[in-house]
């Protein structure tokens, strides 16, 4: 017997509200995890390359501890590990405000913060050292130094693979439903109980989840044209010879 | 398009004619066996123990009250012989008679009476709660605003949503997690079919700390099932059920396995006694 498909039940009953509902889910946690991961990724990701080494090893520690442990144990740790050392009182409250959601997206954007440091810190060394030195010269203090001239530079020239990173973040918030989040892949699989339809269900999924990567990497696609500097690309590979 | 169905169906049906023409009684008086189909991986019902005996409470149903009633009625001793059937093959195996009878974790429903016949009803569950001792849960009515959570895409979980929408529903893909979150009280109560709930409480390190709670929000009656149809094996099937409740048998091969030092403590409800009582009808 062929399957049947049964398009239908992808907007009749509760189904077109969940989907949404999921869509919702999964950006907000998304963007605030990307948020916390951009912050600790630049800042991670410029202490290694610092010429101080504690605050190079802290960095360093941060970036291989968080990133080889696999993001399903980072769920976990972050709802079931975290809670028990806060008070008991706000413990409560945080279980009826949404934990799920907060440890979600604290494992999300610390494991992917790891990753992106590692993009960060190629980005900033992929930068001549000649660079640094000028700015140096010109009485700029290190800190001034990356604020002004190293970060701005490093952050224009890693947009692809930034685009990439935060990409698999969108696609990793998926991993969210296993601590009850209900995001996109968590709905999909409610409508798949409630209609028995899992062909519909997992194709609206699949399209959902391919639209908003395709919409994202279009942005960032912008943003590199946008504040791309020019002839930046060539100066650097001049420099290189 | 309809009439090719129908004729395929006709065909179906004339291959199948010759295996339906043999009742199982005459099968068992033929072969002198009778092949059940049970679960390897099931506690209590039907599982492999430590010592590799194949045990649990629907085979020792099945051979302290069934098998006699069908030795009786072919006049001779009938052995058993054990298959392994899950879920997703049972109905085959029974249909293609390769097993007699399906005694295991199976419930009865009504889509399920489309294709087999069942038994009479030999164990009652359903949707209960398991909370910490002293909760003020003591079931569904008291969920209201509550943390509980469900396993991802179970009947309890749509229920609750349908009955109970200002309960915070928290659904976990699976059942250590569940309980991690009931035991760590991010969730207040964890709600399952309640003979689930007493395997997760036996097992857990300390089982007085849990209460089961509740009254079935849903129900789930579990029975033997036989081939569509063949009423004369059904009766002497559910005779054999009847004479052990009648004689008490059957209460005390519930109170070895579900008793207070059972396999997995379950007490019989007063109301699920009763019930099985009424389900043996007069001689």
């Amino acid at each position: 017997m062929t399957y049947q498909f049964d398009w239908s039940v992808l907007w009749t009953g509760q189904s077109g509200q969940w989907l949404l509902q999921g869509i919702i889910t999964t950006l907000e946690l998304s963007a605030l995890a990307w948020l916390l991961a951009g912050a600790l990724g630049i800042l991670s990701g410029a202490l290694r390359t610092l010429p101080i080494r504690p605050l190079r090893a802290l960095a360093a520690f941060y970036v291989e501890f968080f990133k080889n442990v696999p993001l399903l144990v980072w769920m976990f740790f972050w709802y079931f590990a975290v809670p028990p050392l806060l008070p008991r009182s706000f413990q409560d409250w945080l279980f009826d405000h949404g934990a799920e959601f907060w440890a979600g997206m604290f494992a999300l954007g610390v494991y992917h913060g790891a990753r992106l440091s590692e993009v960060i810190r190629s980005g900033i060394q992929s930068i001549p050292k000649t660079q640094l030195e000028a700015a140096l010269s010109t009485g700029l203090t290190t800190a001034q130094a990356y604020r002004f001239v190293i970060i701005p530079v490093a952050l224009r020239l890693i947009i692809p693979p930034v685009t990439n990173e935060s990409l698999n973040l969108l696609k990793n918030s998926s991993v969210a439903l296993t601590i009850s989040v209900a995001e996109l892949t968590f709905q999909t699989r409610q409508i798949e109980t409630y209609t028995a339809k899992a062909f519909e269900a997992l194709t609206a999924g699949t399209v959902i989840y391919l639209a908003l990567c395709l919409g994202i990497a279009a942005v960032m696609a912008r943003m590199e044209r946008r504040f791309a500097i020019p002839g930046m690309i060539a100066r650097v590979a001049r420099a290189e010879h | 398009m309809k009439r090719a169905m129908t004729l395929l169906l006709a065909v179906a049906l004339s291959a199948t004619a010759p295996a339906m023409a043999e009742t199982t009684l005459e099968k068992t008086t033929r072969t002198g066996t009778l092949t059940i189909g049970t679960r390897t991986g099931s506690p209590p019902f039907a599982y492999i123990d430590k010592q590799n005996e194949w045990v649990g409470f629907s085979i020792d149903l099945i051979e302290q009250l069934i098998l006699p009633s069908v030795s009786k009625k072919v006049g001779k001793p009938v052995k058993l012989e054990k298959k392994e059937s899950t879920p997703p093959t049972r109905i085959p195996l029974l249909t293609s008679s390769a097993v007699d009878l399906i005694a295991e974790t199976m419930t009865d429903t009504r889509s399920r009476r489309d294709s087999v016949d069942f038994t009479l009803t030999f164990f009652v569950t359903g949707a209960q709660f398991l909370v910490k001792k002293g909760s003020p849960i003591k079931g569904i009515k008291n969920i209201a605003g509550k943390r509980v959570a469900a396993q991802q895409g179970s009947t309890n979980a749509k229920i609750i949503r349908e009955r109970v929408p200002t309960a915070q529903l928290r659904e976990f893909p699976d059942q250590p997690a569940a309980f991690q979150a009931l035991a760590q009280g991010q969730v207040d109560a964890y709600t399952n079919d309640g003979i689930q709930l007493a395997g997760l409480k036996a097992k857990a390190p300390n089982p007085r700390d849990w209460e089961i709670v509740g009254d079935f929000y849903s129900y789930e009656p579990y029975g033997m099932a036989l081939r569509k149809g063949d009423s004369d094996f059904r009766t002497v099937v559910n005779n054999g059920l009847m004479e052990g409740i009648d004689s008490g048998k059957f209460f005390e091969i519930y109170e070895k396995w579900f008793g207070t030092k059972g396999e997995v403590p379950y007490p019989m409800s007063p109301d699920v006694k009763k019930f099985m009582i009424y389900q043996a009808v007069p001689k």
